[in-house]
């Protein structure tokens, strides 16, 4: 599905991959987990592999344990004592702001709040490189901009290196270093690299009325627009008038 | 408790008043003979009798033992053989064409061959009981681990766990949701069992005193026996219920 792709992600570095719908960015991220064996090519990780990060695009969680165990299970997985882990996991929980909800289970809370578990179970593992699959795609305007907000001061404080894919462009300019942009599949590769030139530490919103957002959203709309088969192209509300 | 069940139970009470008082009559006033369809005042008076003799206490226990003993040895067998044909292709081909075989016949048709392998006494009541789960519970033990959401499996791996955790963290918790869901069932599989076990061949038990009052043409015993046997069973239900509650609490609430 994937031919010709090559990316960099440098520690402390947010790196966003856009692309048509089936172009396979997914497929890029299963490949570095390995949850998808790869044909050819390779993967070189400077990081441990317990130091990957994913953090999908649903939300689930396993529904039969609490929040509080959801977080606490990948710090069990990696070795921590179930007392130790618990405390930890409440930690994170209420970093994230759900200090009350450690007992509900994931049924008992709405999707922002089971984004933010799942947050909290990939953060809680302290991993230096951070994978996302569209993982606020579900949530409302709202929350997920909060959410967005909070991440993206995590990856600053912590310096995470994060490969991001999304299908929304402003997303991608606003959190990102460096855009790279996929061409259309079966057999998508990179079509182009941006970098964006936008001062860090970044706020979400003020980062959209840099001149650069502007130039650089009109720059990947043409990029995609460039992408033979229109109709294939999904790309939602994203019109390029809000350029403008 | 809402008005809205409150009306229903009501309503239900009201239905069931109306029928026994309507049957009482058609039976007393001769409209039906009573050979057939004793009065209900009849049928309780039979059920009163058999609390009160000794010998039916008898007759309860062995339903209840060949019942028992059928759905746990059921349950055990049928998670045990659904987990090892899940996890092994090679088992699977061989579990799950004579689990097809089994589930195709009405399993009941087995009790002359296990009275004539086993005799009259409990072991083939157990033994017909036992099938009759171990089918029920190795195919939704079987699918359950089959359907299991591949995006928990994922999120796991992805946090680092291997197979062990995988089977403690996903396949055990999902399969009791489905074994759970088929408990009541169960529970009534069970008891189709123990007593068409009886009441093919046996000297004791529920089945056997039906077999006895259909060979009395006994119509008032045959009725207080069916009454009987389906109130026990619902108790079941309401106690399978609960613990399906307590075990899946996390989708209730």
């Amino acid at each position: 599905m994937l031919e010709g792709v090559d990316l960099d992600v440098e520690p402390g570095q947010f790196v966003s991959l856009v692309g048509p719908s089936g172009s396979g960015k997914t497929s890029v991220l299963r490949a570095v987990t390995e949850l998808q064996p790869l044909e050819a090519g390779s993967v070189e990780l400077d990081v441990a592999k317990n130091e990957v990060g994913f953090l999908f695009q649903d939300d689930a969680l396993l529904p039969w344990r609490t929040a509080r165990q959801n977080v606490a299970l990948g710090l069990r997985i990696q070795g921590a004592e179930s007392e130790r882990a618990d405390e930890e996991a409440d930690r994170w929980l209420t970093l994230l702001g759900l200090a009350r909800f450690g007992d509900r289970y994931p049924l008992q809370l709405s999707g922002g709040q089971r984004k933010r578990v799942a947050m909290a179970q990939v953060l809680a593992l302290e991993p230096k490189l951070l994978l996302m699959d569209e993982p606020f795609a579900s949530l409302d305007a709202i929350v997920r901009m909060r959410i967005t907000e909070e991440l993206l001061g995590w990856v600053e404080r912590e310096h995470l290196a994060v490969l991001l894919v999304t299908h929304d462009l402003e997303e991608a300019i606003s959190l990102s270093d460096v855009v790279y942009v996929l061409s259309q599949g079966p057999r998508a590769r990179v079509r182009a690299r941006h970098a964006v030139d936008i001062e860090r530490p970044r706020h979400v919103l003020e980062s959209r009325q840099s001149p650069v957002f502007a130039t650089l959203l009109q720059t990947l709309w043409s990029d995609l627009e460039d992408e033979a088969d229109l109709d294939a192209v999904d790309f939602g509300s994203q019109v390029p008038e809000a350029t403008t | 408790m809402s008005a809205r069940f409150q009306t229903a139970t009501v309503r239900r009470a009201g239905a069931l008043v109306f029928l026994l008082a309507l049957w009482e009559s058609v039976s007393r006033l001769g409209w039906v003979d009573p050979f057939y369809a004793p009065p209900p005042s009849d049928v309780a008076g039979v059920m009163f009798t058999l609390f009160g003799d000794a010998s039916f206490w008898g007759h309860l226990e062995a339903t209840f033992l060949a019942a028992f003993a059928g759905l746990v040895g059921g349950l055990m067998l049928g998670i045990v053989l659904g987990f090892a044909a899940a996890l092994s292709p090679l088992l699977a081909d061989v579990l799950e064409p004579v689990m097809i075989m089994l589930n195709a016949i009405p399993r009941v048709i087995l009790a002359p061959l296990f009275v004539i392998w086993l005799g009259i006494d409990l072991a083939s009541k157990v033994a017909l009981a036992l099938v009759l789960v171990t089918v029920l519970i190795f195919f939704a033990v079987f699918s359950g681990i089959k359907e299991v959401d591949q995006r928990l499996v994922e999120r796991v791996r992805t946090l680092g766990g291997g197979r062990r955790v995988l089977i403690r963290e996903v396949y055990v918790p999902s399969v009791t949701a489905w074994v759970m869901g088929n408990l009541k069932i169960a529970v009534g599989f069970a008891f189709t069992g123990a007593v068409v076990g009886e009441f093919v061949a046996s000297s004791r038990g529920l089945g056997y005193l039906l077999q006895f009052a259909q060979s009395t043409y006994n119509a008032g015993l045959t009725i207080a026996l069916i009454v009987m046997i389906m109130a026990f069973v619902l108790v079941l239900f309401a106690l399978a219920e609960r613990l399906e509650r307590r075990l899946l609490r996390w989708r209730y609430s």
